[in-house]
């Protein structure tokens, strides 16, 4: 009962005019950037970081969500409509939206995946009010041992699920921690790697390096590339209606992959994109007719683009009841939150129990606007897609040159950027992941505190580890990955959930 | 840009890694190990330095071994790529002189016709927009005080 008094509190917070413009901006803009084929949710949400600073942390934490799963749900438009992901979550819509399309059904498609884009958005939603709070407080009990080994879980996982060679994640993740130790220390307030300079006192700012990672990165990817202007299949409003049939075949691969998208969530690496996979291949085993699979079945459709929805709730909860994300656009949001003040971890429900659950209430009203925005104005968000990146990319250029300088008024953090951005452009080229990087550097900090604060308790005896059953678990479960992985080789099997990184992360 | 240039590229870096790694940890042993009972301000920096440095040299040795050096840039492409982080370092240079308004106008315009947006009408008024539309954001929305430069 409490939980529901708390959460009628949040939807009267969540009812001011401010939230209520945060949650619609960040669910239109995160539905034009899903559409759009180029910039990413991480890249938006990095270069709108610098905008929440006017309001609050809750504001800036419901327009950030919005953004991410808006986005979810305006990748299936151009996957569907024109064989091109919006972004790294759609990929696999393409397979069966674009042949559902081919056969005139792409307005039934659309409507069916905004439907299962609400469903799934609801159940991760649900999910997250019910799961958070119970996880939270279990995590009160946890001390830096624990935090330190969910740290090494999420690490071995990171960098295994993000690239096509886990070499290369695990050396981003471990050049992103290095960044975090520039400046002082602040357990001993010794100054490290800043060889004298005062600008590195204070350490490399996140904003500067998310922004040119993602966002610079992304747009001298683009400014590189060869503009094909792409077809778009006009869409009416009456062309919307689903038959009979397509509902009835749609139903439990949405609540299938609602379920299966939320607990994906929960893991570290590319959640939203490793779901849509997952969710694919369970359809087409549970499928009656595998080979309609890649014809326009209408369950490889509504199914991995339920998962990738609640897959955005799921990875929610990592963040909000430890402060660890396993993302990169969670990682945007984690420093988004500490740029407020607000320190997310088991504390958090205590502490500032009002940002949870007045971010739970948005997320529903989040949910609402946009299957409102998303049914009727598909049409006009398809057009979108033809927008030419020449005249887009200018314009986000220098929104991202004078955001990063507004932020500390520093010349010196838009050099960051710049230098982090061309770095960027050439590590996606070598196939380097580049979220595993950023999480690094977010979560660098609290790694530190957990290893410093873990070897002074048990007086520098590491093998102390094994007793706390928290912690062995977790270390078990790290081992029991690699060993998974290098021996799936010697017996001739592929690791299955091998996924490379997109530049659109 | 040929592909022994790219090949020296990618090797360069993974060099550079292994390089760095085994600096941050050389550095890092300067600022004080202390022991595993009671770690000093080097130990953490230390095993990052010691973990890069063995991942580098891993990729390096895969590197070497690999035959798979497409090019990743052509000489238009790098060409765009130069001019495109001309543009951004001139707009770092310039901003605080000139005023942030002046220097956007002309950087928006100067990103068009290096993406090859054809004509002219169209770079103005996309670069005209984009400085109208970073001024009214900025300027009346959300009160940052930007260098104006010559504008005042």
């Amino acid at each position: 009962m409490e939980g529901l008094g708390l959460l009628y509190n949040g939807f009267v917070n969540s009812f001011t005019l401010v939230n209520l413009v945060a949650c619609f901006a960040g669910a239109l803009i995160g539905t034009i950037v899903g559409v759009l084929p180029g910039l990413g949710p991480t890249a938006t949400m990095a270069l709108m970081l610098p905008f929440t600073l006017k309001f609050g942390a809750t504001t800036g934490l419901i327009m950030m969500t919005g953004v991410w799963y808006g986005a979810m749900y305006g990748g299936s438009t151009t996957s569907i409509l024109v064989n091109i992901p919006g972004e790294a979550a759609s990929v696999v819509t393409c397979l069966d939206g674009y042949q559902m399309c081919k056969k005139g059904r792409a307005g039934a498609a659309l409507a069916l995946v905004a439907t299962g884009s609400f469903v799934a958005g609801t159940i991760g939603i649900l999910g997250l009010q019910f799961f958070a709070p119970v996880l939270g407080n279990a995590a009160l009990s946890f001390g830096p041992p624990e935090f330190l080994c969910f740290m090494i879980f999420a690490f071995v996982l990171l960098s295994n699920l993000s690239a096509e060679a886990p070499l290369k994640g695990a050396l981003m993740i471990a050049f992103g921690l290095f960044l975090s130790t520039i400046g002082i220390n602040p357990m001993d307030s010794y100054p490290r790697f800043t060889f004298g300079s005062e600008k590195l006192m204070l350490g490399i700012d996140f904003l500067p390096i998310a922004m040119g990672l993602f966002g610079i990165a992304e747009i001298l990817s683009i400014a590189l590339e060869k503009y094909v202007k792409p077809q778009i299949n006009k869409i009416r409003f009456r062309d919307l209606y689903p038959s009979r049939e397509e509902v009835r075949r749609s139903v439990y691969p949405t609540l299938r992959g609602s379920i299966l998208g939320f607990f994906v969530g929960l893991l570290p690496g590319p959640c939203t994109v490793i779901s849509t996979f997952v969710s694919y291949s369970l359809e087409k085993r549970l499928s009656k007719n595998p080979e309609e699979f890649g014809h326009g079945a209408v369950e490889g459709v509504v199914g991995p683009e339920s998962a990738n929805n609640s897959a955005v709730m799921g990875s929610m909860v990592p963040l909000l009841t430890l402060g660890i994300p396993f993302a990169a656009p969670s990682a945007i949001m984690l420093a988004g939150l500490r740029m407020h003040n607000v320190e997310p971890g088991p504390m958090l429900f205590t502490t500032h129990p009002d940002v949870f659950w007045t971010f739970i209430a948005a997320m529903y009203l989040g949910n609402i606007m946009l299957l409102v925005l998303n049914l009727p104005l598909v049409g006009a968000f398809a057009k979108i897609a033809v927008i030419r990146p020449q005249i887009l990319m200018p314009i986000i250029s220098l929104i991202c040159l004078v955001g990063v300088y507004s932020v500390r008024n520093s010349i010196f953090d838009v050099w960051v950027m710049i230098v982090a951005g061309v770095v960027g452009l050439f590590l996606r080229k070598w196939k380097f992941p580049i979220a595993p990087f950023i999480i690094g550097v977010v979560l660098g900090p609290t790694t530190e505190n957990s290893l410093r604060q873990t070897l002074m308790m048990f007086k520098g005896d590491v093998s102390l580890v094994g007793d706390r059953p928290v912690s062995l678990t977790l270390l078990a479960l790290a081992a029991a990955f690699l060993a998974f992985k290098f021996a799936a080789p010697l017996f001739g099997k592929k690791f299955p959930l091998k996924i490379e990184e997109d530049s659109k992360l | 840009m040929g592909k022994a240039a790219i090949f020296r590229l990618a090797t360069c870096f993974d060099f550079l890694m292994l390089v760095l790694g085994i600096v941050i940890a050389v550095i890092a042993l300067g600022y004080g190990f202390g022991s595993f009972g009671r770690p000093g301000p080097g130990l953490y920096p230390f095993f990052l330095g010691v973990a890069i440095a063995v991942f580098a040299l891993f990729i390096l040795i895969s590197e070497l071994r690999s035959d798979n050096h497409k090019p990743i840039l052509e000489t238009e492409g790098a060409i765009t790529l130069i001019l495109m982080a001309a543009t951004f370092a001139l707009w770092i240079v310039a901003m605080p002189l000139l005023g942030y308004v002046i220097v956007t106008l002309l950087a928006a315009f100067a990103f068009c016709k290096i993406m090859l947006l054809e004509g002219w009408w169209k770079p103005l008024a996309v670069s005209g927009g984009t400085a109208l539309f970073i001024y009214l954001l900025f300027d009346y929305w959300l009160y940052i005080d930007l260098p104006r430069g010559i504008l005042g």
